[in-house]
């Protein structure tokens, strides 16, 4: 058996061809916004609109992006948009008409509980090609007063335009099917870890790492 | 493999602070330099430093599997009794490494020395992977570097595709590690951004504000369970903590697995040394307590390997604590006379291992230390360490390099 473009020999290039450059610090791996970190963004009623930008001015998306993107806000919707009891209180929450059954409820037949959700209203896509990142996406979804991400951190007037947001805006929230990880817990007791440092003294502000 | 002097891209401090890199000078030392920059053939890094690299970590695999089935090396490597169960079945269940860094001495000829293996909280990641990258991008984007050079860092794009091999899609990963030491929050940060762009959540928290829920999981500082804990902590403290009972009933999933507690640990090189005598990356090594056994003639299982070594380790030989990290308390003795000692002593009540000395070549008055990074089960990637002292510590410089012919 011969395959020709099987070859032992390694790729001749020995790096990676981006990386992730920024150290944004603890402010971005929580909730909490950081104003020096913005970067551009631009949100969408739907694909097509995405589309016809794309096609229209060379900014930094691209078609391909749309695509990916929206295809990913909508599986990314699914996961961690809020669920209600009822339609009602979904409705409370982000406004009369923005709510509609939870289809991940009705596929898995669960049969009650939370299966009421904003609906998808659009996807804001944003740019993290600084830091080696891409192009990323959040869903959508209706508030009383205008729009906002899943995770509730970051509001918007319209689902439409661009502008620059904290990076932190396309932070995933957490997931609100399968419970598990992540879900609110009591918790009974902290501080056991970190206390027993192998090293005698100086642990403050010393490394962990080698 | 040679020490070129370089100039500096202008302006790089700067850049340096707009990236979040706070620790490019640490003590009012330059801590990344690049003054200068090491070179080396495309054969010293694949046949030298990279396939070696990717083999030592195959073997220490297989000194884990030696060393969880035995209740003889368990004990030699300290590991606290009650966690034995623990250790084993993460091994036994095939809990997947993330990454880890060969310490290695090399002068550009000979086989490539293993000093030690920082395979559970290696640090100086981000330095190596990106800040790195960029010297070298730019450099060779501003002419200081020929046009057929390149670097030896698919850290990045290697982390980002093992995370997708850990994790499905989506997963939540918790990262936790202390908040005060930017040095261990860059590393880590750059580990999470690798997660995120591999499709996974990504949520810090500090170490000491995990609590413990009362179904026995493990929550965050928000009170959110914890699925998957991502620690730059050290196994052999995670098994002292309070929390230690605590971690197996939690079915929490840890990166590293806690089977790094082998590795995490300097009885590791007594134990490849005892697995594979005589292989050329590795030096004679013993626990000093078997070679004082030996010496007084008292019966050791070591005995006929510590006779063989005993030429070699009367030339030199270096002294280190188990559980150490960043050169606390080494010893350097050459024939028969202390030569260099840490300042630094705080692990020093620990079991000790004894290993042949491989000095550290010298460059314009400095020793270089290699980094060889290893992501999954391949090494993928150098960062280098120097400083003018023998025993390179938290302060030694980080220095880029790059390929040439």
């Amino acid at each position: 058996m011969t395959d020709l473009t099987t070859s032992t020999t390694k790729p001749r290039r020995k790096r990676s061809r981006h990386v992730a450059l920024v150290l944004a610090g603890t402010a971005m791996l929580t909730l909490a916004a950081c104003e020096d970190d913005r970067v551009d963004a631009q949100a969408f009623p739907d694909l097509d609109s995405c589309l016809a930008a794309a096609r229209e001015d060379g900014l930094w998306f691209t078609e391909d992006d749309c695509q990916t993107q929206f295809a990913a806000a909508k599986a990314e919707h699914l996961e961690t948009a809020p669920r209600y009891e009822s339609q009602e209180l979904c409705e409370q929450e982000h406004g009369a008409g923005a709510c509609g059954a939870d289809p991940a409820a009705a596929q898995q037949n669960q049969g009650g509980g939370f299966s009421f959700m904003p609906l998808l209203v659009g996807y804001m896509m944003g740019s993290m090609l600084s830091r080696g990142g891409g192009v990323f996406s959040q869903p959508m979804i209706r508030t009383p007063g205008g729009y906002s991400t899943p995770n509730g951190n970051q509001s918007f007037a319209g689902n439409s335009g661009s502008a620059r947001v904290p990076s932190n805006t396309f932070a995933r929230a957490p997931s609100t099917i399968g419970q598990a990880p992540m879900t609110q817990t009591q918790v009974a007791q902290r501080g056991g870890f970190g206390a027993s440092s192998t090293a005698r003294t100086g642990t403050a502000g010393r490394s962990a790492g080698g | 493999m040679q020490k070129i002097a370089l100039s500096e891209r202008p302006g790089w401090r700067e850049r340096a602070a707009e990236l979040g890199f706070t620790f490019a000078d640490m003590g009012g030392e330059p801590y990344w330099d690049e003054t200068s920059a090491y070179r080396f053939t495309l054969r010293q890094i694949e046949d030298d430093i990279e396939d070696p690299a990717s083999e030592l970590h195959e073997m220490c695999r297989q000194a884990v599997a030696h060393a969880v089935a035995s209740e003889e090396w368990l004990t030699r490597l300290d590991i606290p009794r009650p966690y034995w169960d623990f250790v084993e079945r993460s091994w036994a269940n095939g809990e997947p490494e993330l990454y880890g860094r060969f310490d290695l001495a090399y002068d550009g000829s000979g086989p490539a020395k293993l000093l030690e293996y920082n395979a559970d909280t290696p640090t100086s990641l981000y330095e190596s992977a990106s800040f790195q990258w960029l010297w070298f991008e730019e450099s060779r984007d501003a002419g200081v570097l020929g046009p057929t050079t390149d670097q030896f860092n698919g850290i990045h794009e290697a982390l980002v595709a093992r995370w997708a091999e850990m994790a499905p899609q989506g997963e939540d990963i918790h990262f936790a590690a202390d908040r005060e030491n930017p040095e261990d929050y860059a590393t880590v940060e750059a580990i999470a951004w690798a997660a995120r762009e591999a499709g996974l959540g990504a949520h810090y928290t500090g170490l000491s504000a995990i609590g413990l829920s009362e179904e026995g999981q493990f929550a965050d500082d928000q009170d959110r369970v914890i699925g998957t804990l991502f620690k730059l902590y050290p196994w052999e403290d995670m098994l002292r903590d309070d929390f230690a009972p605590n971690l197996q009933p939690s079915q929490t999933r840890f990166i590293e697995p806690p089977w790094k507690a082998v590795l995490s640990n300097k009885g590791l090189l007594p134990l490849l040394w005892h697995l594979f005598p005589d292989h050329p990356n590795l030096l004679p090594a013993f626990f000093a307590a078997d070679l004082e056994a030996a010496r007084k003639g008292e019966p050791t299982p070591f005995a006929d390997a510590i006779a063989a070594a005993e030429p070699q380790l009367a030339r030199g030989f270096v002294t280190k604590p188990i559980f150490s990290r960043e050169g606390a308390g080494v010893v350097i003795t050459e024939a028969g006379r202390e030569t260099d000692r840490a300042p630094d002593d705080s692990y020093s009540h620990h079991a000790h291992v004894v290993q042949a000395l491989a000095p550290l070549p010298e460059f314009d008055g400095f020793h270089p230390v290699l980094g060889a990074w290893i992501v999954g089960r391949a090494c993928v990637g150098l960062g280098m360490r120097e400083d003018r002292a023998r025993i390179t510590h938290n302060l030694s410089r980080f220095k880029p390099h790059f390929i040439e012919g």
